[in-house]
């Protein structure tokens, strides 16, 4: 028995890929055409909810006109046991998915910003009312998410009452993400693991702390709780965090012990605020990848839709290839663009004092999370193209990197770092010179009888040396 | 490194000039020393070194045989009846023989892509040079996986190309002896063997596009490929027309080229047919794609070529005959199909276009591809005059030869689909030629129904004419073939597909023997976009699927984006760049797995075949090559399926859904061994309807790795599409629920319900880190 039998339309995964054109649609919620228009889940006690009322504000869908947009507004509350305020956030995204897996509707963006629409052919078929609408949402919810008991849900189509409670929401929204960015990760006694992507990946694991999110940019700390929740034995799953061992790489024994375990001996232990020593690690389906820069003793950050080569002559692909697969490898780390809103962001390491070179695009994203003095002193594609220039600008600008360098760091000869230089593709420099015939001692042919004299011309031969260093003797 | 080259390598030389320490001299060639990547086990495999590997896929995927001839007749002892137990008087036992004959129909194929391969290689050495650099996608650094992963070597110039093709062409003729008389005997071993001449063909594709995208600039795997026009009523027939016919896009590249330098394109309309169209108008967009190969006689009948040039494969072997009747030359341009006609590559250009123009042959044979074009060019601007006078069928003479009709019914006995060929021309006799357009589309243009009537009747023409009186000749818009696809691209769905965001991969490949018309084809790739599959698509495959519009006049590649994503259409290319679709399947394992490729095949088949939701459909598959490509999936772990005339190929490989004891798999983390349930349930498929295509691909994109959420929406899927062509709930759910997270959760009670009546009981399916190979456990050492 499907649990939407007596609902006048189909509802599945399948439809959500669906598209609904503007010709099709009975009726369009929200959109681009309208100013106001919100979507909000609040959790209350639960003595103050009325299990499975449903309310309409304004006109029903058959009063409203064929083919045409009105302001809306979506109020779920919420309530249960198990449920905490700080999962509403989490609750209200899976609107998204949910409407979107009704036959005939189509559900776009989020929160202040969402659009809807319902096609004419399922409003034939009956799904004539916001009260259907809210009776599949209610079902839905209620077998994904069991901690939530208790639900009711209120439709604005009022114009006027739509504008009246837009402000409100708003303060929410914003209150929400103060709150999610506000919260330590000092202040929780567990993170989540994600082990999703072993199934393509088996030996990594995404720690995923309020202040670390998941390397995908899909997973928050608030949604590996919402999930853990509904899945304790899923992959997604709490890790105690246990005591701490470092508070400034960001290292603690439960997470070694989980990280063993699930990487089954791979991985020994994890330093979540470090790009050395013992990184966490990625699989290959991270937004972006941090890269260590020898000659500047610094960081660039580069992200997956960035397609140009980044300071130091690479591209995306041959920087992030240098990492993943669940290895730990110094200097090249996996991580997410809201990462890089966090406090801790690579706080070992120098934090943002240590990053010299991002793309545009990431550092307009991010901005207004970065510090405020660091803004004008980190390079972008648009103010460098080399490390020379790199390092002129940086000295230019008053980077602190440029205190650390205790001699000038040459661009050709990279200081200490050995291993991260191996990793280096080398600058091919073309070099040309004539080889002058020469005798070579006996033996460097195998093969030929030693004693004989040999000569050797060389035309048209490419030598490739890996080092040339002239001396002139003093005499 | 070829025996000529010599590397030196000098730990210290002192000499007049200073020291030199740690010097490598390198002549002739230089090696690539920089990829730090360990040689894995297996470069450069010969015939027996992954055989381990295929007989543990081939003994969960028994070999079905459906004979198409119960005799072998190879040598003088026969011919020798095989039925039944019988022995052949070599002592060959049925199921040896064809899986015999299937070895050679895949190394037919491969050689066909090898010999094409070397033989652009060679023409474009010549122009570019040994050293030229390839460059074959944009945002990659995985390039060539294929190569990598079968031989060894990360290809950086075209001679390091050649080597692949070296090797390929050694093992292709040690495959070919393996098939004499008295020499193997085992049809698993034959089987084993044909999987290594797919492997082979792989490695010759990615060679062959490698080194046309890489010198002649093609598109290197962008989502946004320009567009082009596909369908006759993409040619402005009152220009010159020059058809052009094949694979090998060489000649067509230089008629471009001339028209170029000449500025002559806009009085020229070039038009290819098959795989030389998808790579002219890869070259250059102007060029027209004209359709799949089973449309070369259909055109011809239009009578709208002044010149026909042809390349290689697939080509109507009668083609001189035929274009004679239309009074349009025939230029050929390969050693491998010269027709008959008078080698004349060393001959004046003039000279050549007079002989064409006065009659005096039928068509001629250039061998050098850079006298195709001045030859081409000149002798269709002299024809298109001459040939003003030639008016083909009308509708009065159709009338009237279908008049002649004596009902024999031999044309609808011959038609490989059973088309109702005599009632149309019986309804033409009376004057409607609706029952012939109805018909047309879905003739695959073998003109076998014209050899066998009695009276002559030149049925394909008659198909032709009503099409075009009906107005059956529109255009299409087609994106050009993209090639590869980017590391970038990969990365970009990792999340998509992990999550279950992104259901499978649907390869839909092949060639145009479709059961009935390639708008099937569309179908196809039309419900598995819908539903947010990544849909790639090369060759005949990729050129039908464009042909028909929504009410908006929009067909699939205008209304589904080009890039590799869920509910992205791509268009990859002709059939050399099926190669760029195995290599996307290796590159998932190197980009997220940090799998080694270097000479690792076992390895990496390994991973593919247990987590890479990808399947191949070839629902006209015809050709060897078609064969031979599928073998090199099937090696590689993915499955394919293929159209009714694919039971031709003569055996399917089945796996046992009913037996629990051939799903065993090891738990990359414990070495324990668990049962995962039939996933994919076979690798080799022939499906007898569409529905039944549809259904099978949707079941076989199951892996043991799905994640609880990828296994829900596959499910979804697989649910939804039984329910919608079969009108009923699967029965086999209970082998593919692993946990109760499995089942899609709108349908958790009714699901839950029908497999615990068939005694369900969750955990009896493993989810494990699944692997087939001891080696890949995790052990602790």
């Amino acid at each position: 028995m499907s649990l939407f039998e007596d609902i006048p339309v189909d509802v599945g995964i399948i439809y959500e890929g669906e598209r609904i054109r503007g010709r099709d649609m009975q009726i369009e919620l929200g959109g681009p055409r309208e100013d106001y228009k919100f979507e909000l889940v609040q959790s209350k006690p639960m003595d103050e909810i009325e299990d499975g009322k449903m309310t309409v504000v304004g006109p029903d869908l058959p009063e409203l006109p064929e083919g045409t947009n009105t302001p809306f507004g979506m109020v779920i509350v919420v309530g249960g046991a198990e449920l905490e305020k700080d999962l509403e956030g989490v609750i209200e995204r899976r609107l998204h998915e949910y409407v979107n897996f009704i036959e005939g509707f189509m559900h776009l963006n989020q929160r202040y910003d969402i659009q809807m629409r319902l096609s004419k052919k399922s409003y034939q078929k009956g799904f004539n009312s916001f009260k259907v609408f809210g009776e599949v949402l209610m079902r839905l919810y209620k077998s994904e998410l069991p901690f939530i008991e208790k639900m009711q849900v209120t439709f604005y189509t009022d114009p006027e009452k739509v504008e009246e409670l837009y402000p409100g929401a708003m303060e929410i929204y914003e209150a929400r993400d103060a709150r999610a960015r506000g919260m330590s990760d000092d202040e929780v006694d567990v993170f989540y693991g994600c082990s999703l992507c072993q199934s393509f990946a088996p030996t990594h694991l995404c720690v995923i702390t309020p202040q670390r999110y998941a390397n995908c940019g899909a997973i928050s700390w608030f949604d590996g709780r919402a999930t853990d929740k509904v899945d304790p034995k899923g992959p997604v799953f709490k890790i105690p965090k246990g005591a701490l061992i470092d508070d400034v790489t960001g290292e603690y024994e439960g997470v070694n012990q989980v990280i063993r375990e699930k990487s089954l001996g791979e991985i020994e232990r994890v330093q979540l605020y470090t790009a050395f020593g013992y990184p966490h690690t990625s699989c290959g389906c991270f937004e972006g990848c941090l890269f260590y820069i020898p000659e500047v003793d610094g960081y660039g950050v580069v992200h997956r839709n960035y397609k140009g080569e980044t300071v130091n002559g690479l591209n995306f692909v041959t920087i992030s290839d240098l990492t993943a697969g669940g290895k730990q490898i110094d200097g090249f780390h996996g991580l997410s663009i809201e990462y890089m809103r966090s406090p801790k962001f690579m706080q070992a390491d120098g934090g943002w004092n240590r990053v010299v070179w991002i793309p545009e695009e990431i550092r307009d994203r991010i901005k207004e999370y970065m510090p405020e003095d660091m803004i004008s002193k980190i390079a972008t594609e648009k103010d460098v193209e080399t490390l020379d220039q790199l390092k002129e600008w940086l000295k230019d600008r008053g980077h602190p990197i440029v205190d650390t360098w205790k001699e000038e760091p040459a661009v050709e000869a990279a200081p200490a770092m050995p291993q991260q230089q191996m990793m280096y593709p080398q600058q091919a420099m073309p070099t040309t010179f004539t080889m002058p015939t020469m005798e070579l001692p006996a033996g460097a042919v195998p093969g030929l009888p030693s004693g004989m004299n040999i000569r050797i011309i060389l035309k048209n031969a490419k030598i490739k040396a890996e080092r040339l260093i002239i001396k002139v003797d003093k005499e | 490194m070829s025996k000529k080259d010599l590397r030196l390598k000098i730990d210290e030389l002192s000499s007049s000039i200073g020291v030199f320490k740690g010097l490598d001299i390198q002549i002739g060639r230089i090696v690539d020393d920089e990829w730090d990547e360990p040689m894995g086990p297996t470069p450069f495999p010969s015939i027996g070194t992954l055989r381990d590997w295929d007989r543990k896929l081939l003994e969960r995927y028994k070999p079905f045989y459906m004979p198409l001839c119960d005799l072998c007749c190879l040598c003088t002892f026969g011919k020798c009846d095989l039925t039944g137990d019988k022995k052949g008087a070599c002592g060959l036992t049925m199921a040896a023989q064809q899986s015999r004959i299937v070895l050679l129909a895949c190394c037919i194929g491969a050689s066909t892509h090898c010999a094409h391969a070397r033989h652009m290689m060679n023409h474009l050495i010549k122009v570019y040079g040994r050293d030229h650099t390839l460059d074959i996608a944009i945002n990659t650094n995985v390039q060539a996986p294929n190569t990598r992963l079968v031989c060894g070597i990360r290809p950086k110039t075209l001679r390091d190309l050649e080597d692949a093709l070296d090797y390929v062409e050694t093992q292709l003729v040690q495959l070919v002896a393996t098939a004499h008389t008295g020499q193997e005997g085992d049809n698993i071993d034959f089987e084993s063997k044909a999987f290594h001449a797919g492997m082979l063909d792989h490695v010759a594709m990615e060679v062959a596009d490698a080194c046309q995208i890489s010198t002649l600039d093609f598109p290197k795997g962008v989502a946004d490929a320009p567009m082009t026009e596909i369908g006759f009523g993409s040619i402005d027939t009152s220009k010159v027309v020059i058809m052009c016919i094949g694979h090998n896009v060489l000649p067509s590249v230089d008629i471009i080229d001339y028209l170029m330098e000449n500025k002559l394109f806009e009085e020229v309309e070039v038009g290819g047919l098959c795989c030389t169209a998808h790579d002219n108008s890869r070259y250059d967009k102007r060029a027209k794609v004209l359709g799949p190969i089973s449309w070369q006689l259909r055109y011809i009948r239009t009578g709208i070529p002044d010149v026909v040039v042809v390349d290689e494969q697939c080509l109507r072997t009668d083609i001189v005959d035929e274009a004679q009747k239309i009074g349009a030359p025939v230029i050929a341009t390969s050693e491998k199909s010269m027709l008959g006609l008078p080698n004349r590559t060393h001959d004046p250009p003039d000279e050549i276009v007079d002989d064409l123009v006065e009659g005096r042959t039928p068509g001629v044979l250039i061998l050098e591809p850079d006298k195709v074009g001045e030859v081409a060019v000149k002798t269709a601007f002299k024809m298109k005059p001459k040939r003003a006078g030639f008016k083909p069928l009308s509708m009065e003479k159709l009338i009237e030869l279908a008049g002649t009709c004596r009902s024999c019914i031999k044309c609808v006995r011959a038609c490989p689909n059973n088309l109702p060929i005599m009632d149309a021309v019986k309804a033409a006799a009376e004057g409607s030629v609706d029952a012939l357009a109805e018909i047309q589309p879905m003739c695959v243009g073998c003109a076998r129904c014209e050899s066998a009537c009695p009276q002559n009747l030149p049925l394909v023409s008659f198909l032709t004419k009503a099409a075009d009186e009906k107005g059956m000749t529109d255009s299409f818009a087609i994106r050009v073939g993209r090639g590869a696809v980017t590391d970038v691209e990969i990365r970009e769905v990792g999340r998509g597909i992990v999550f279950g965001e992104i259901p499978g991969i649907v390869a839909l490949v092949g060639c145009a023997n479709y059961p009935r018309g390639g708008l099937e084809v569309a179908d196809i790739a039309e419900e598995f976009l819908k539903r947010r599959f990544i849909v790639v698509a090369t060759g005949c495959a990729a050129m039908d699927l464009a042909l028909r519009k929504d009410e908006d006049g929009l067909n699939l590649y205008e209304k589904y984006p080009g890039n590799f994503d869920a509910g992205g259409l791509l268009n990859i290319g002709s059939c050399v760049s099926n190669a760029h679709i195995t290599g996307a399947a290796i590159k998932i394992a190197n980009i997220f797995a940090k799998r080694p490729l270097r000479g690792n095949y076992e390895e990496i088949a390994d991973y593919v075949y247990n987590r890479v939701g990808a399947v191949g459909i070839a629902w006209g598959a015809m050709s060897q090559k078609a064969a031979s490509i599928a073998s090199g999936c099937w090696r590689l772990g993915i499955p394919v399926i293929v159209g009714p005339h694919g039971a031709k190929y003569r055996r399917n490989l089945l796996g046992r859904a009913d037996k629990e004891e051939d799903w065993m798999t090891l738990d990359g983390r414990t070495g324990e061994e668990k049962y995962v349930g039939p996933v994919p349930e076979h690798l080799f498929y022939s499906a007898e309807t569409l529905e039944e295509a549809m259904v099978m691909t949707a079941k076989l994109s199951m892996r043991p790795n799905d994640t609880t959420k990828g296994r829900a929406v596959k499910l979804s899927h697989y649910i939804d599409l039984h329910k919608t062509y079969y009108g009923a709930m699967p029965d086999d759910l209970h082998l593919y629920v692993r946990v109760e997270a499995d089942v899609p959760f709108t349908m958790k009670k009714e699901v839950l319900g029908i497999i615990k009546d068939k005694g369900w009981e969750e955990g009896k399916i493993g989810m494990l880190d699944p692997t087939l190979l001891d080696r890949m456990v995790r052990r602790k050492s």
